[in-house]
């Protein structure tokens, strides 16, 4: 399962972050995204727009196409 | 070169708060990630020791522009100690730059910021306990009080007392890295600045800044042999193996330090984001806070505000100048300089003050109270199909106050062509020096809407903007892919105080500028109106400033303004906007709004006045601007690019709806 397949207000444990784009892998762990991390998603943005996410009291706010390289369980 | 104490911390940590209690200086400080963009300066009060504000950090590898200033500082400047200032409620992510900090080798403070946050979040830090763990003083404090600067101002005074030996907290990253960071070691040059530990584990980790740097004294090839050759002994990446080493050691230290004795939620913020970053209600919300900063500003409050100050300077300040005047026996020259030059050309723009403060408190509502990352977040889908981020609209929205700090703001974008382009489009977003232009304008041909034709104004420079970019990333500036990760602050209830000194800040600038340039400007044009190729105290329109107006005349006329008024004031008006205004208060010889309007009625119809609006908010970027673009792009090329698609575009859309007006018979 990836993170966008979580609805609102779900939770679930990162699995492995398989972004391509190094600036934002760099950037989300910086934040504090890392495997073995609790996640929930708070809201997604219409239109294919952006998701927010909270890691450990972190609100972090992403692409779809990038919270889709996210695996979760 | 004196040696400076340093401030690092993460993003929106509070780190400018701070450094504005430690030197008493006003900083600007908002929530959210990346309001300091540049070092900035102070001194220690009372203790006469230089202190360094930094932007804020995440790592020491930096992925942005304003990033690279807190690393270069490290690399380049003489520090003696480092404040490293932490967020109590966040402190697994604010320690692993400590750790990188204090790998460094200086010595360390840890100013333990939010202690109070952390506590109602149910997070409890034992700072003693916490600073024998990490090896290093640590200092509870809540930055945005002041609380706890004495002590940290003591700590950080014995600490460059001592000065000597710090007892090292080295981690142990294993056989393999540490075998890795002795070669390295031995290799590096003895003259650099940094710790020569610090160095090889940044550039294992790999660091591209140091990387660069290391490139600059050596030959950098067996260096990185030696990397691969760890990372092979290893069997994954370095940086992870690097990261899991320290975040193990900050785990240990959190748990020995700190007491969680409730997991609370962020409730507050919870609700609010319900509501402002709904799925379908964010987009109106913003929109709708848009449309009352518009109204308060020209209608319901500004206006009557500057009518009441127009009044008072047309009235009693003229009478009692000239009484004065006529009391000391000042020549009529000086009489018609000072009232017919300095009180239209200076008081014509500080009848805006009120308008102008009323725009800076809702832009300094917005970024302390947490709510300017979100408008990133709700405008991102949007700002994604014209090929940029949502990141790119906070520069936007600080470009309406004034584009100079709006283009420094996109330092903050990682990508350097989404921050290209962001810099590019900012001169189109309309800042308060082109408010007084509208108020005047729309207040006398628009009286009634005059809040609807501003709003459509400042819509207008926004849509330009986009769509220029649009054209642009989908041209010029194609190969490359945009991104967008952003923090969420949490919110905060805004302080009276900090607002206040907030928009004072921005407004301060604004009445300064009447007060140097538009005060100098208006003694200059009001002395190019009084001499002329014929001689001194000429008739106006056979004045030098007809003379240099009447060459623009012509090529503005298909406009609706082909008068050497319109003229000079637009060229005038590349030096600040406002002085617009100022030149044409002069000009027509107006000592208060009511005789301006009335004399430019007479010059413009409604179609014209309108046009001559849109010319003003497009045609080019003031000088300040345009200096400030051309050190931030680095780029003789795109600051002419930008010159010449304001004047283009501006002419361009001016024309259709003067032209276009016309047709339709207006």
């Amino acid at each position: 399962m990836v993170l966008t397949d979580l609805r609102q207000g779900q939770k679930a444990v990162i699995t492995n972050l398989a972004i391509t784009n190094e600036v934002v892998k760099q950037r989300l762990l910086h934040m504090g995204m890392h495997e073995g991390e609790k996640v929930c998603v708070k809201c997604v943005m219409p239109f294919g727009g952006p998701v927010m996410v909270e890691v450990d009291g972190q609100y972090i706010c992403l692409r779809r196409k990038e919270a889709a390289c996210i695996g979760v369980r | 070169m004196s040696s400076y104490i340093a401030l690092f911390g993460n993003p929106n940590t509070g780190k400018t708060s701070l450094f504005n209690n430690l030197t008493g200086s006003y900083e600007y400080v908002g929530n959210w990630s990346g309001v300091t963009v540049e070092k900035k300066v102070g001194i220690l009060r009372q203790h006469g020791v230089p202190i360094v504000d930094l932007p804020g950090i995440y790592s020491l590898q930096p992925l942005s522009r304003d990033e690279g200033v807190a690393t270069d500082f490290l690399l380049t400047e003489p520090c003696s100690a480092i404040v490293n200032i932490v967020d109590a409620s966040q402190l697994r992510r604010n320690l692993h730059l400590t750790v990188q900090l204090l790998e460094f080798g200086k010595p360390l403070i840890v100013a333990l910021n939010m202690v109070d946050v952390a506590e109602k979040r149910g997070v409890k830090v034992d700072a003693e306990k916490l600073s024998r763990c990490i090896g290093a003083p640590v200092v509870p404090v809540i930055a945005r009080t002041g609380k706890g600067t004495k002590e940290l101002v003591r700590a950080i005074l014995s600490l460059s007392e001592q000065s000597g030996e710090r007892e090292h907290v080295a981690i142990d990253y294993g056989q393999d890295v540490e075998a890795a960071v002795q070669k390295i070691s031995e290799q590096l040059p003895d003259d650099l600045l940094a710790s020569k530990r610090w160095l090889a584990l940044q550039f294992l980790e790999g660091n591209e800044r140091i990387h660069a740097y290391l490139q600059t004294y050596m030959d950098i090839a067996p260096l990185v042999a030696v990397r691969d050759e760890a990372q092979q002994a290893l069997g994954r990446p370095l940086a992870e193996h690097i990261y899991d080493a320290r975040d193990k050691w900050i785990v240990h230290a959190i748990e020995t330090s700190t007491v969680i004795f409730q997991q609370k939620p962020l409730t507050l913020t919870e609700k609010i984001d319900a509501v402002v970053t709904n799925k379908y209600l964010g987009l109106p919300i913003f929109l709708t806070f848009m449309y009352i900063m518009f109204m308060l500003t020209f209608d319901w409050l500004g206006s009557p505000l500057a009518d009441l100050l127009d009044q008072f300077f047309s009235g009693p300040l003229t009478e009692w100048l000239s009484k004065l005047l006529t009391l000391v026996g000042a020549s009529p020259f000086i009489q018609a300089l000072v009232l017919d030059g300095i009180v239209s050309g200076v008081g014509g723009v500080l009848v805006f003050v009120p308008q102008i403060f009323i725009l800076f408190f809702f832009i300094s509502l917005l970024e302390d109270s947490g709510y300017m990352a979100r408008v990133a977040m709700v405008m991102d889908r949007f700002m994604e199909a014209i090929g940029l981020n949502g990141k790119a609209f906070i520069p936007m929205i600080i470009g309406f106050g004034c584009n100079v700090p709006g283009v420094m703001a996109a330092r903050t974008i990682e990508q350097p062509k989404e921050r290209l382009l962001t810099i590019l489009l900012l001169p189109f977003m309309s800042c308060s020096a082109r408010l007084p232009v509208y108020a005047l304008f729309a207040g006398t041909f628009f009286a009634k809407n005059q809040a609807i034709v501003v709003f459509s104004l400042y819509v207008l420079g926004i849509v330009v903007a986009l769509g220029l970019a649009k054209l642009f990333s989908s041209t010029l500036l194609k190969n490359e892919s945009s991104i967008f990760v952003i923090e969420l602050p949490p919110y905060r209830m805004p302080q009276a105080l900090t607002l206040w000194r907030s928009t004072w800040d921005k407004g301060k600038g604004f009445v300064r500028k009447a007060g140097t340039f538009i005060f100098g400007g208006s003694v200059a044009i009001w002395l190019l109106t009084y001499v002329g190729p014929k001689g001194i105290g000429v008739s106006m329109d056979d004045s030098f400033l007809a003379v240099i107006g009447g060459v623009l005349a012509p090529i503005l006329a298909p406009l609706g303004f082909g008068t050497w008024q319109a003229g000079a004031s637009l060229i005038t008006g590349f030096l600040a906007k406002e002085v617009v205004v100022s030149t044409m208060n002069i000009i027509y010889h107006a000592k208060d709004m009511d005789l301006l309007q009335g004399a430019i009625t007479q010059h413009f119809t409604p179609l014209s006045a309108l046009s001559f609006m849109v010319f003003v908010l497009l045609y080019i970027p003031c000088l300040a601007t345009v200096a400030t673009i051309r050190k931030e792009a680095g780029s003789r090329k795109w600051t002419l690019i930008s010159i010449g698609c304001a004047l283009t575009i501006a002419y361009t859309i001016s024309f259709l709806i003067y032209e276009g007006g016309k047709l339709f018979g207006y």
